[in-house]
């Protein structure tokens, strides 16, 4: 068996309509607790509008929200692994049907670079034409492709930030700086509870990177210190679901820290991932 | 929870108050980034064709209209929160998006009467309460043109009010 250009279509294609459409299934989890736990009555309320939505969402194959976002590929790739000849075309061609099928928002913007900017030729009518970021890669073990699909929404686009730490040799000293451009930016996103995807690395290219991987691999179930110091310093603010109060601002953490740089400096994405997001589809090919 | 049919009175905004849950039925106009600014620039222009918009106590709910269906976007972008206090004085009544605005837009609409509402990204559970939508103006600007939409029951929670707000901190 190997892996053919049909496959990585249509797998493709399958990641961007269930990252379009789902939550996985430890962030549903995390929701219908917060939900029975919740005690400010306006955000309990608007947890279980969150669910119901959620239930449509993935028994009709609707979006979840009209923002779908902008498509964002990853692709873990085994050493030992075939690919066949075209296989960043059929991934691309999985996009864009995945783009008709969920459907995404036609929002691709029409004309040439400077056009583009100042939006001044309108946009495609036609969801596909939207096309994904540049595809991130990694080389890992093994004889598999693993395919994750992302979309990316412009609610928590508008408020992530990469910037440099001056770190102290502390982890405290990082993670207190990140807390507090969270902390700032939750009130202004709206869309809360959010999940913060944080990457560290050694330039913005790369914590971009490791952001975007945080975001394909993180579970709520299953944080470790620093995510839960961050959880609970965020959660200190009381913004709460909507900006409506209360004791959910953030749902989980998604860190992922890479090599870091011989210096005084660390550099720090740092995401504030909206109530829908991470919107992730994943496929194990071989 | 309250439901209230559009056009909205400006008796019933004077009366609401931050926090309360309220279900809109009826016509709503949907408008975002890129055609609000055109609409206050209509306005200080009186633009006859501004009367076709039947702006008089509407809600104007800040998002884009697409085959993905609706959903609010941030409406502290600089585009649609420079857009509230003009649309405020054209008479919309409720600015309905996420997000916290600054005092000097809350003040701007309560000397309008106007009000602010949020309203969850549940765009799937929308689906089930939108009868109709149509093009009202800008059809060039796509998703982002102003559009009429019929509404059964969208949730929503009153901001900001009467100078009230509850993203003060």
């Amino acid at each position: 068996m190997s892996i053919t250009f049909d496959d990585l279509r249509e797998a493709a294609k399958d990641c961007l309509v269930t990252a379009g459409s789902s939550y996985t299934p430890d962030r549903l989890a995390a929701y219908e607790q917060a939900a029975r736990k919740e005690k400010k009555e306006n955000a309990r309320w608007f947890l279980e509008l969150i669910l119901e939505n959620a239930r449509i969402a993935q028994r009709e194959k609707l979006p979840l929200c009209d923002d779908t976002g902008v498509p964002h590929v990853l692709v873990r790739l085994g050493t030992d692994c075939v690919l066949p000849a075209g296989w960043l075309e059929a991934i691309r061609e999985g996009v864009a049907a995945g783009l008709r099928t969920l459907p995404g928002r036609p929002m691709a913007v029409k004309g040439d670079g400077i056009q583009r900017v100042e939006q001044s030729q309108g946009l495609f009518e036609n969801s596909d034409a939207l096309e994904h970021a540049p595809v991130i890669m990694r080389s890992v073990p093994g004889d598999k492709l693993n395919l994750a699909v992302l979309m990316l929404g412009g609610g928590p686009e508008i408020r992530a930030r990469t910037r440099r730490i001056f770190h102290k040799r502390s982890m405290e000293k990082v993670i207190g700086e990140v807390v507090e451009w969270l902390s700032e930016e939750v009130l202004l996103l709206g869309c809360t509870p959010s999940i913060p995807a944080i990457g560290i690395g050694r330039s913005q290219v790369e914590a971009s990177a490791l952001m975007l991987e945080a975001m394909a691999d993180g579970d709520v179930s299953k944080q470790n210190e620093w995510e839960q110091k961050v959880v609970a310093a965020v959660n200190g603010t009381h913004v709460g679901p909507l900006g409506l109060g209360g004791d959910y601002t953030v749902m989980g953490c998604f860190l992922k820290i890479g090599p870091t740089r011989a210096s005084g400096v660390r550099i720090v994405t740092a995401r504030p991932c909206c109530l829908v997001e991470p919107r992730v589809g994943k496929a194990i090919l071989a | 929870m309250l439901t209230i049919n559009t056009p909205l009175k400006k008796e019933d905004v004077a009366k609401f108050r931050v926090g309360d849950q309220i279900t809109l039925v009826g016509r709503i106009l949907c408008g975002r980034d890129a055609v609000l600014p055109k609409i206050v620039k209509m306005l200080e222009a009186k633009d006859p064709k501004v009367k076709d918009m039947r702006l008089a106590g509407s809600v104007i709910f800040h998002t884009a209209v697409s085959p993905a269906g609706i959903g609010p976007t941030s409406s502290n972008k600089v585009e649609i929160e420079g857009s509230i206090p003009g649309l405020s004085a054209g008479g919309v009544l409720m600015h309905l998006g996420k997000g916290a605005l600054k005092p000097e837009t809350v003040e701007a609409m309560r000397v309008h009467g106007a009000c602010f509402a949020v309203t969850p990204p549940t765009t799937a559970l929308f689906a089930y309460r939108t009868t109709s939508q149509k093009v009202l103006a800008f059809p060039e600007e796509g998703m982002e043109a102003l559009y009429e939409v019929e509404v059964t029951g969208l949730p929503v929670i009153i901001a900001a009010v009467n100078g009230e707000t509850m993203f003060a901190k």
